[in-house]
């Protein structure tokens, strides 16, 4: 296996927590949301802080895949 | 088949010298990508929009297309200002409203068959993203003052000890943002269009084997051949619609981080 074979490997590898994350995140909006409609919108700001920062790692796996 | 899955996969290899920049002219010693020329053309586009829709403002649009406008805008105003940065909100909507509205225009401009975003080359999602990290750090500079900014990026009630090392940690994934909404921004978009790209080749190249085999005599084979690209092509259009959605959601999520980011910046925990 050539070094772009493993570079895409490692991208994949460095997706799965960060999947993980960010459905669990959106589990915990929705049942939130069900509950308290009224808090959604407040809601909605924690959750894109929590997932942009659990993508945060699958990003930088990506850039990694580049600089390889 | 198989002659036309081996033509998929080698001409599938080359795809993302379609997605590199080239040259297209030159203005001096600066060379002019087509990227570059598609940012202009999605800048004069937003310019256009907005300005038209603003040119005569009613208190209940009676047209459709200013409507549109004015719901997009009353959504980015509602959803991404007032609920995501809270109070004191009115002063970043133009900043929050002009980034969603770039982005989106260049989005859809891109979904056109021929048709390249800008925001699918790493240059201008990080001008971008520099445009919304000097924002928010000056304006919480700004609120805060300089010494009060550095020390509101740990949080109170931190235990003396582990001040400094969440300190750090907050410092680091603050840096790090401006890496985060660049490279989301411009992967999710250069990766839906290489997705289309590749169903594309793969309805293409099976036309082409298809054809080479009815023209041989080869009839069943070529037809089903050929038959197989209508599969690919539903594929193609499942994908292009989901990319529909991509291009609002991209917009929606860079706009909503810049909000959350100030917010942050202007309302310390």
């Amino acid at each position: 296996m050539n070094i772009t074979g493993l570079a895409i490997l490692g991208y994949g590898l460095a997706a799965i927590g960060p999947g993980i994350g960010i459905g669990v995140a959106t589990h915990g909006l929705c049942t939130a949301a069900a509950r308290q409609p009224e808090m959604k919108g407040q809601l909605m700001g924690y959750f894109f802080i929590g997932a942009a920062m659990s993508e945060a790692l699958a990003l930088l796996g990506l850039v990694l895949f580049f600089i390889a | 088949m198989g002659e036309a899955l081996e033509l998929f996969v080698e001409e599938a290899g080359h795809i993302y010298s379609q997605f590199e920049s080239q040259t297209v002219f030159s203005i001096g010693p600066w060379g002019v990508s087509q990227y570059i020329v598609w940012l202009l053309i999605a800048f004069v586009a937003t310019t256009a929009i907005l300005l038209i829709s603003a040119r005569k403002v009613q208190l209940v649009p009676s047209n459709k297309f200013v409507g549109l406008v004015e719901y997009l805008y009353g959504f980015v105003r509602k959803s991404v200002g007032e609920d995501v940065i809270g109070e004191g909100y009115e002063k970043h909507v133009p900043l929050l409203a002009t980034l969603f509205f770039f982005i989106l225009i260049s989005n859809v401009i891109g979904l056109i068959p021929g048709a390249k975003t800008a925001t699918g080359c790493v240059a201008c999602t990080w001008a971008l993203s520099i445009i919304s990290f000097v924002y928010f750090i000056y304006y919480g500079i700004r609120v805060n003052g300089l010494w009060g900014y550095v020390k509101s990026l740990c949080p109170h009630g931190v235990p003396g000890p582990m001040g400094p090392v969440i300190w750090f940690l907050e410092l680091f994934s603050t840096l790090i943002r401006v890496l985060t909404l660049a490279v989301r921004l411009y992967g999710n978009m250069l990766a839906g269009h290489m997705v289309l790209g590749v169903f594309s080749l793969a309805i293409t190249s099976f036309v082409t084997v298809g054809l080479a085999q009815v023209s041989a005599g080869i009839i069943a084979s070529g037809v089903l051949t050929m038959g197989t690209s209508l599969l690919w092509l539903l594929l193609l259009i499942v994908m292009y619609a989901l990319e529909c959605l991509v291009a609002f959601i991209q917009a929606f999520v860079f706009s909503i981080l810049t909000a959350s980011y100030v917010g942050g910046a202007v309302h310390p925990h």
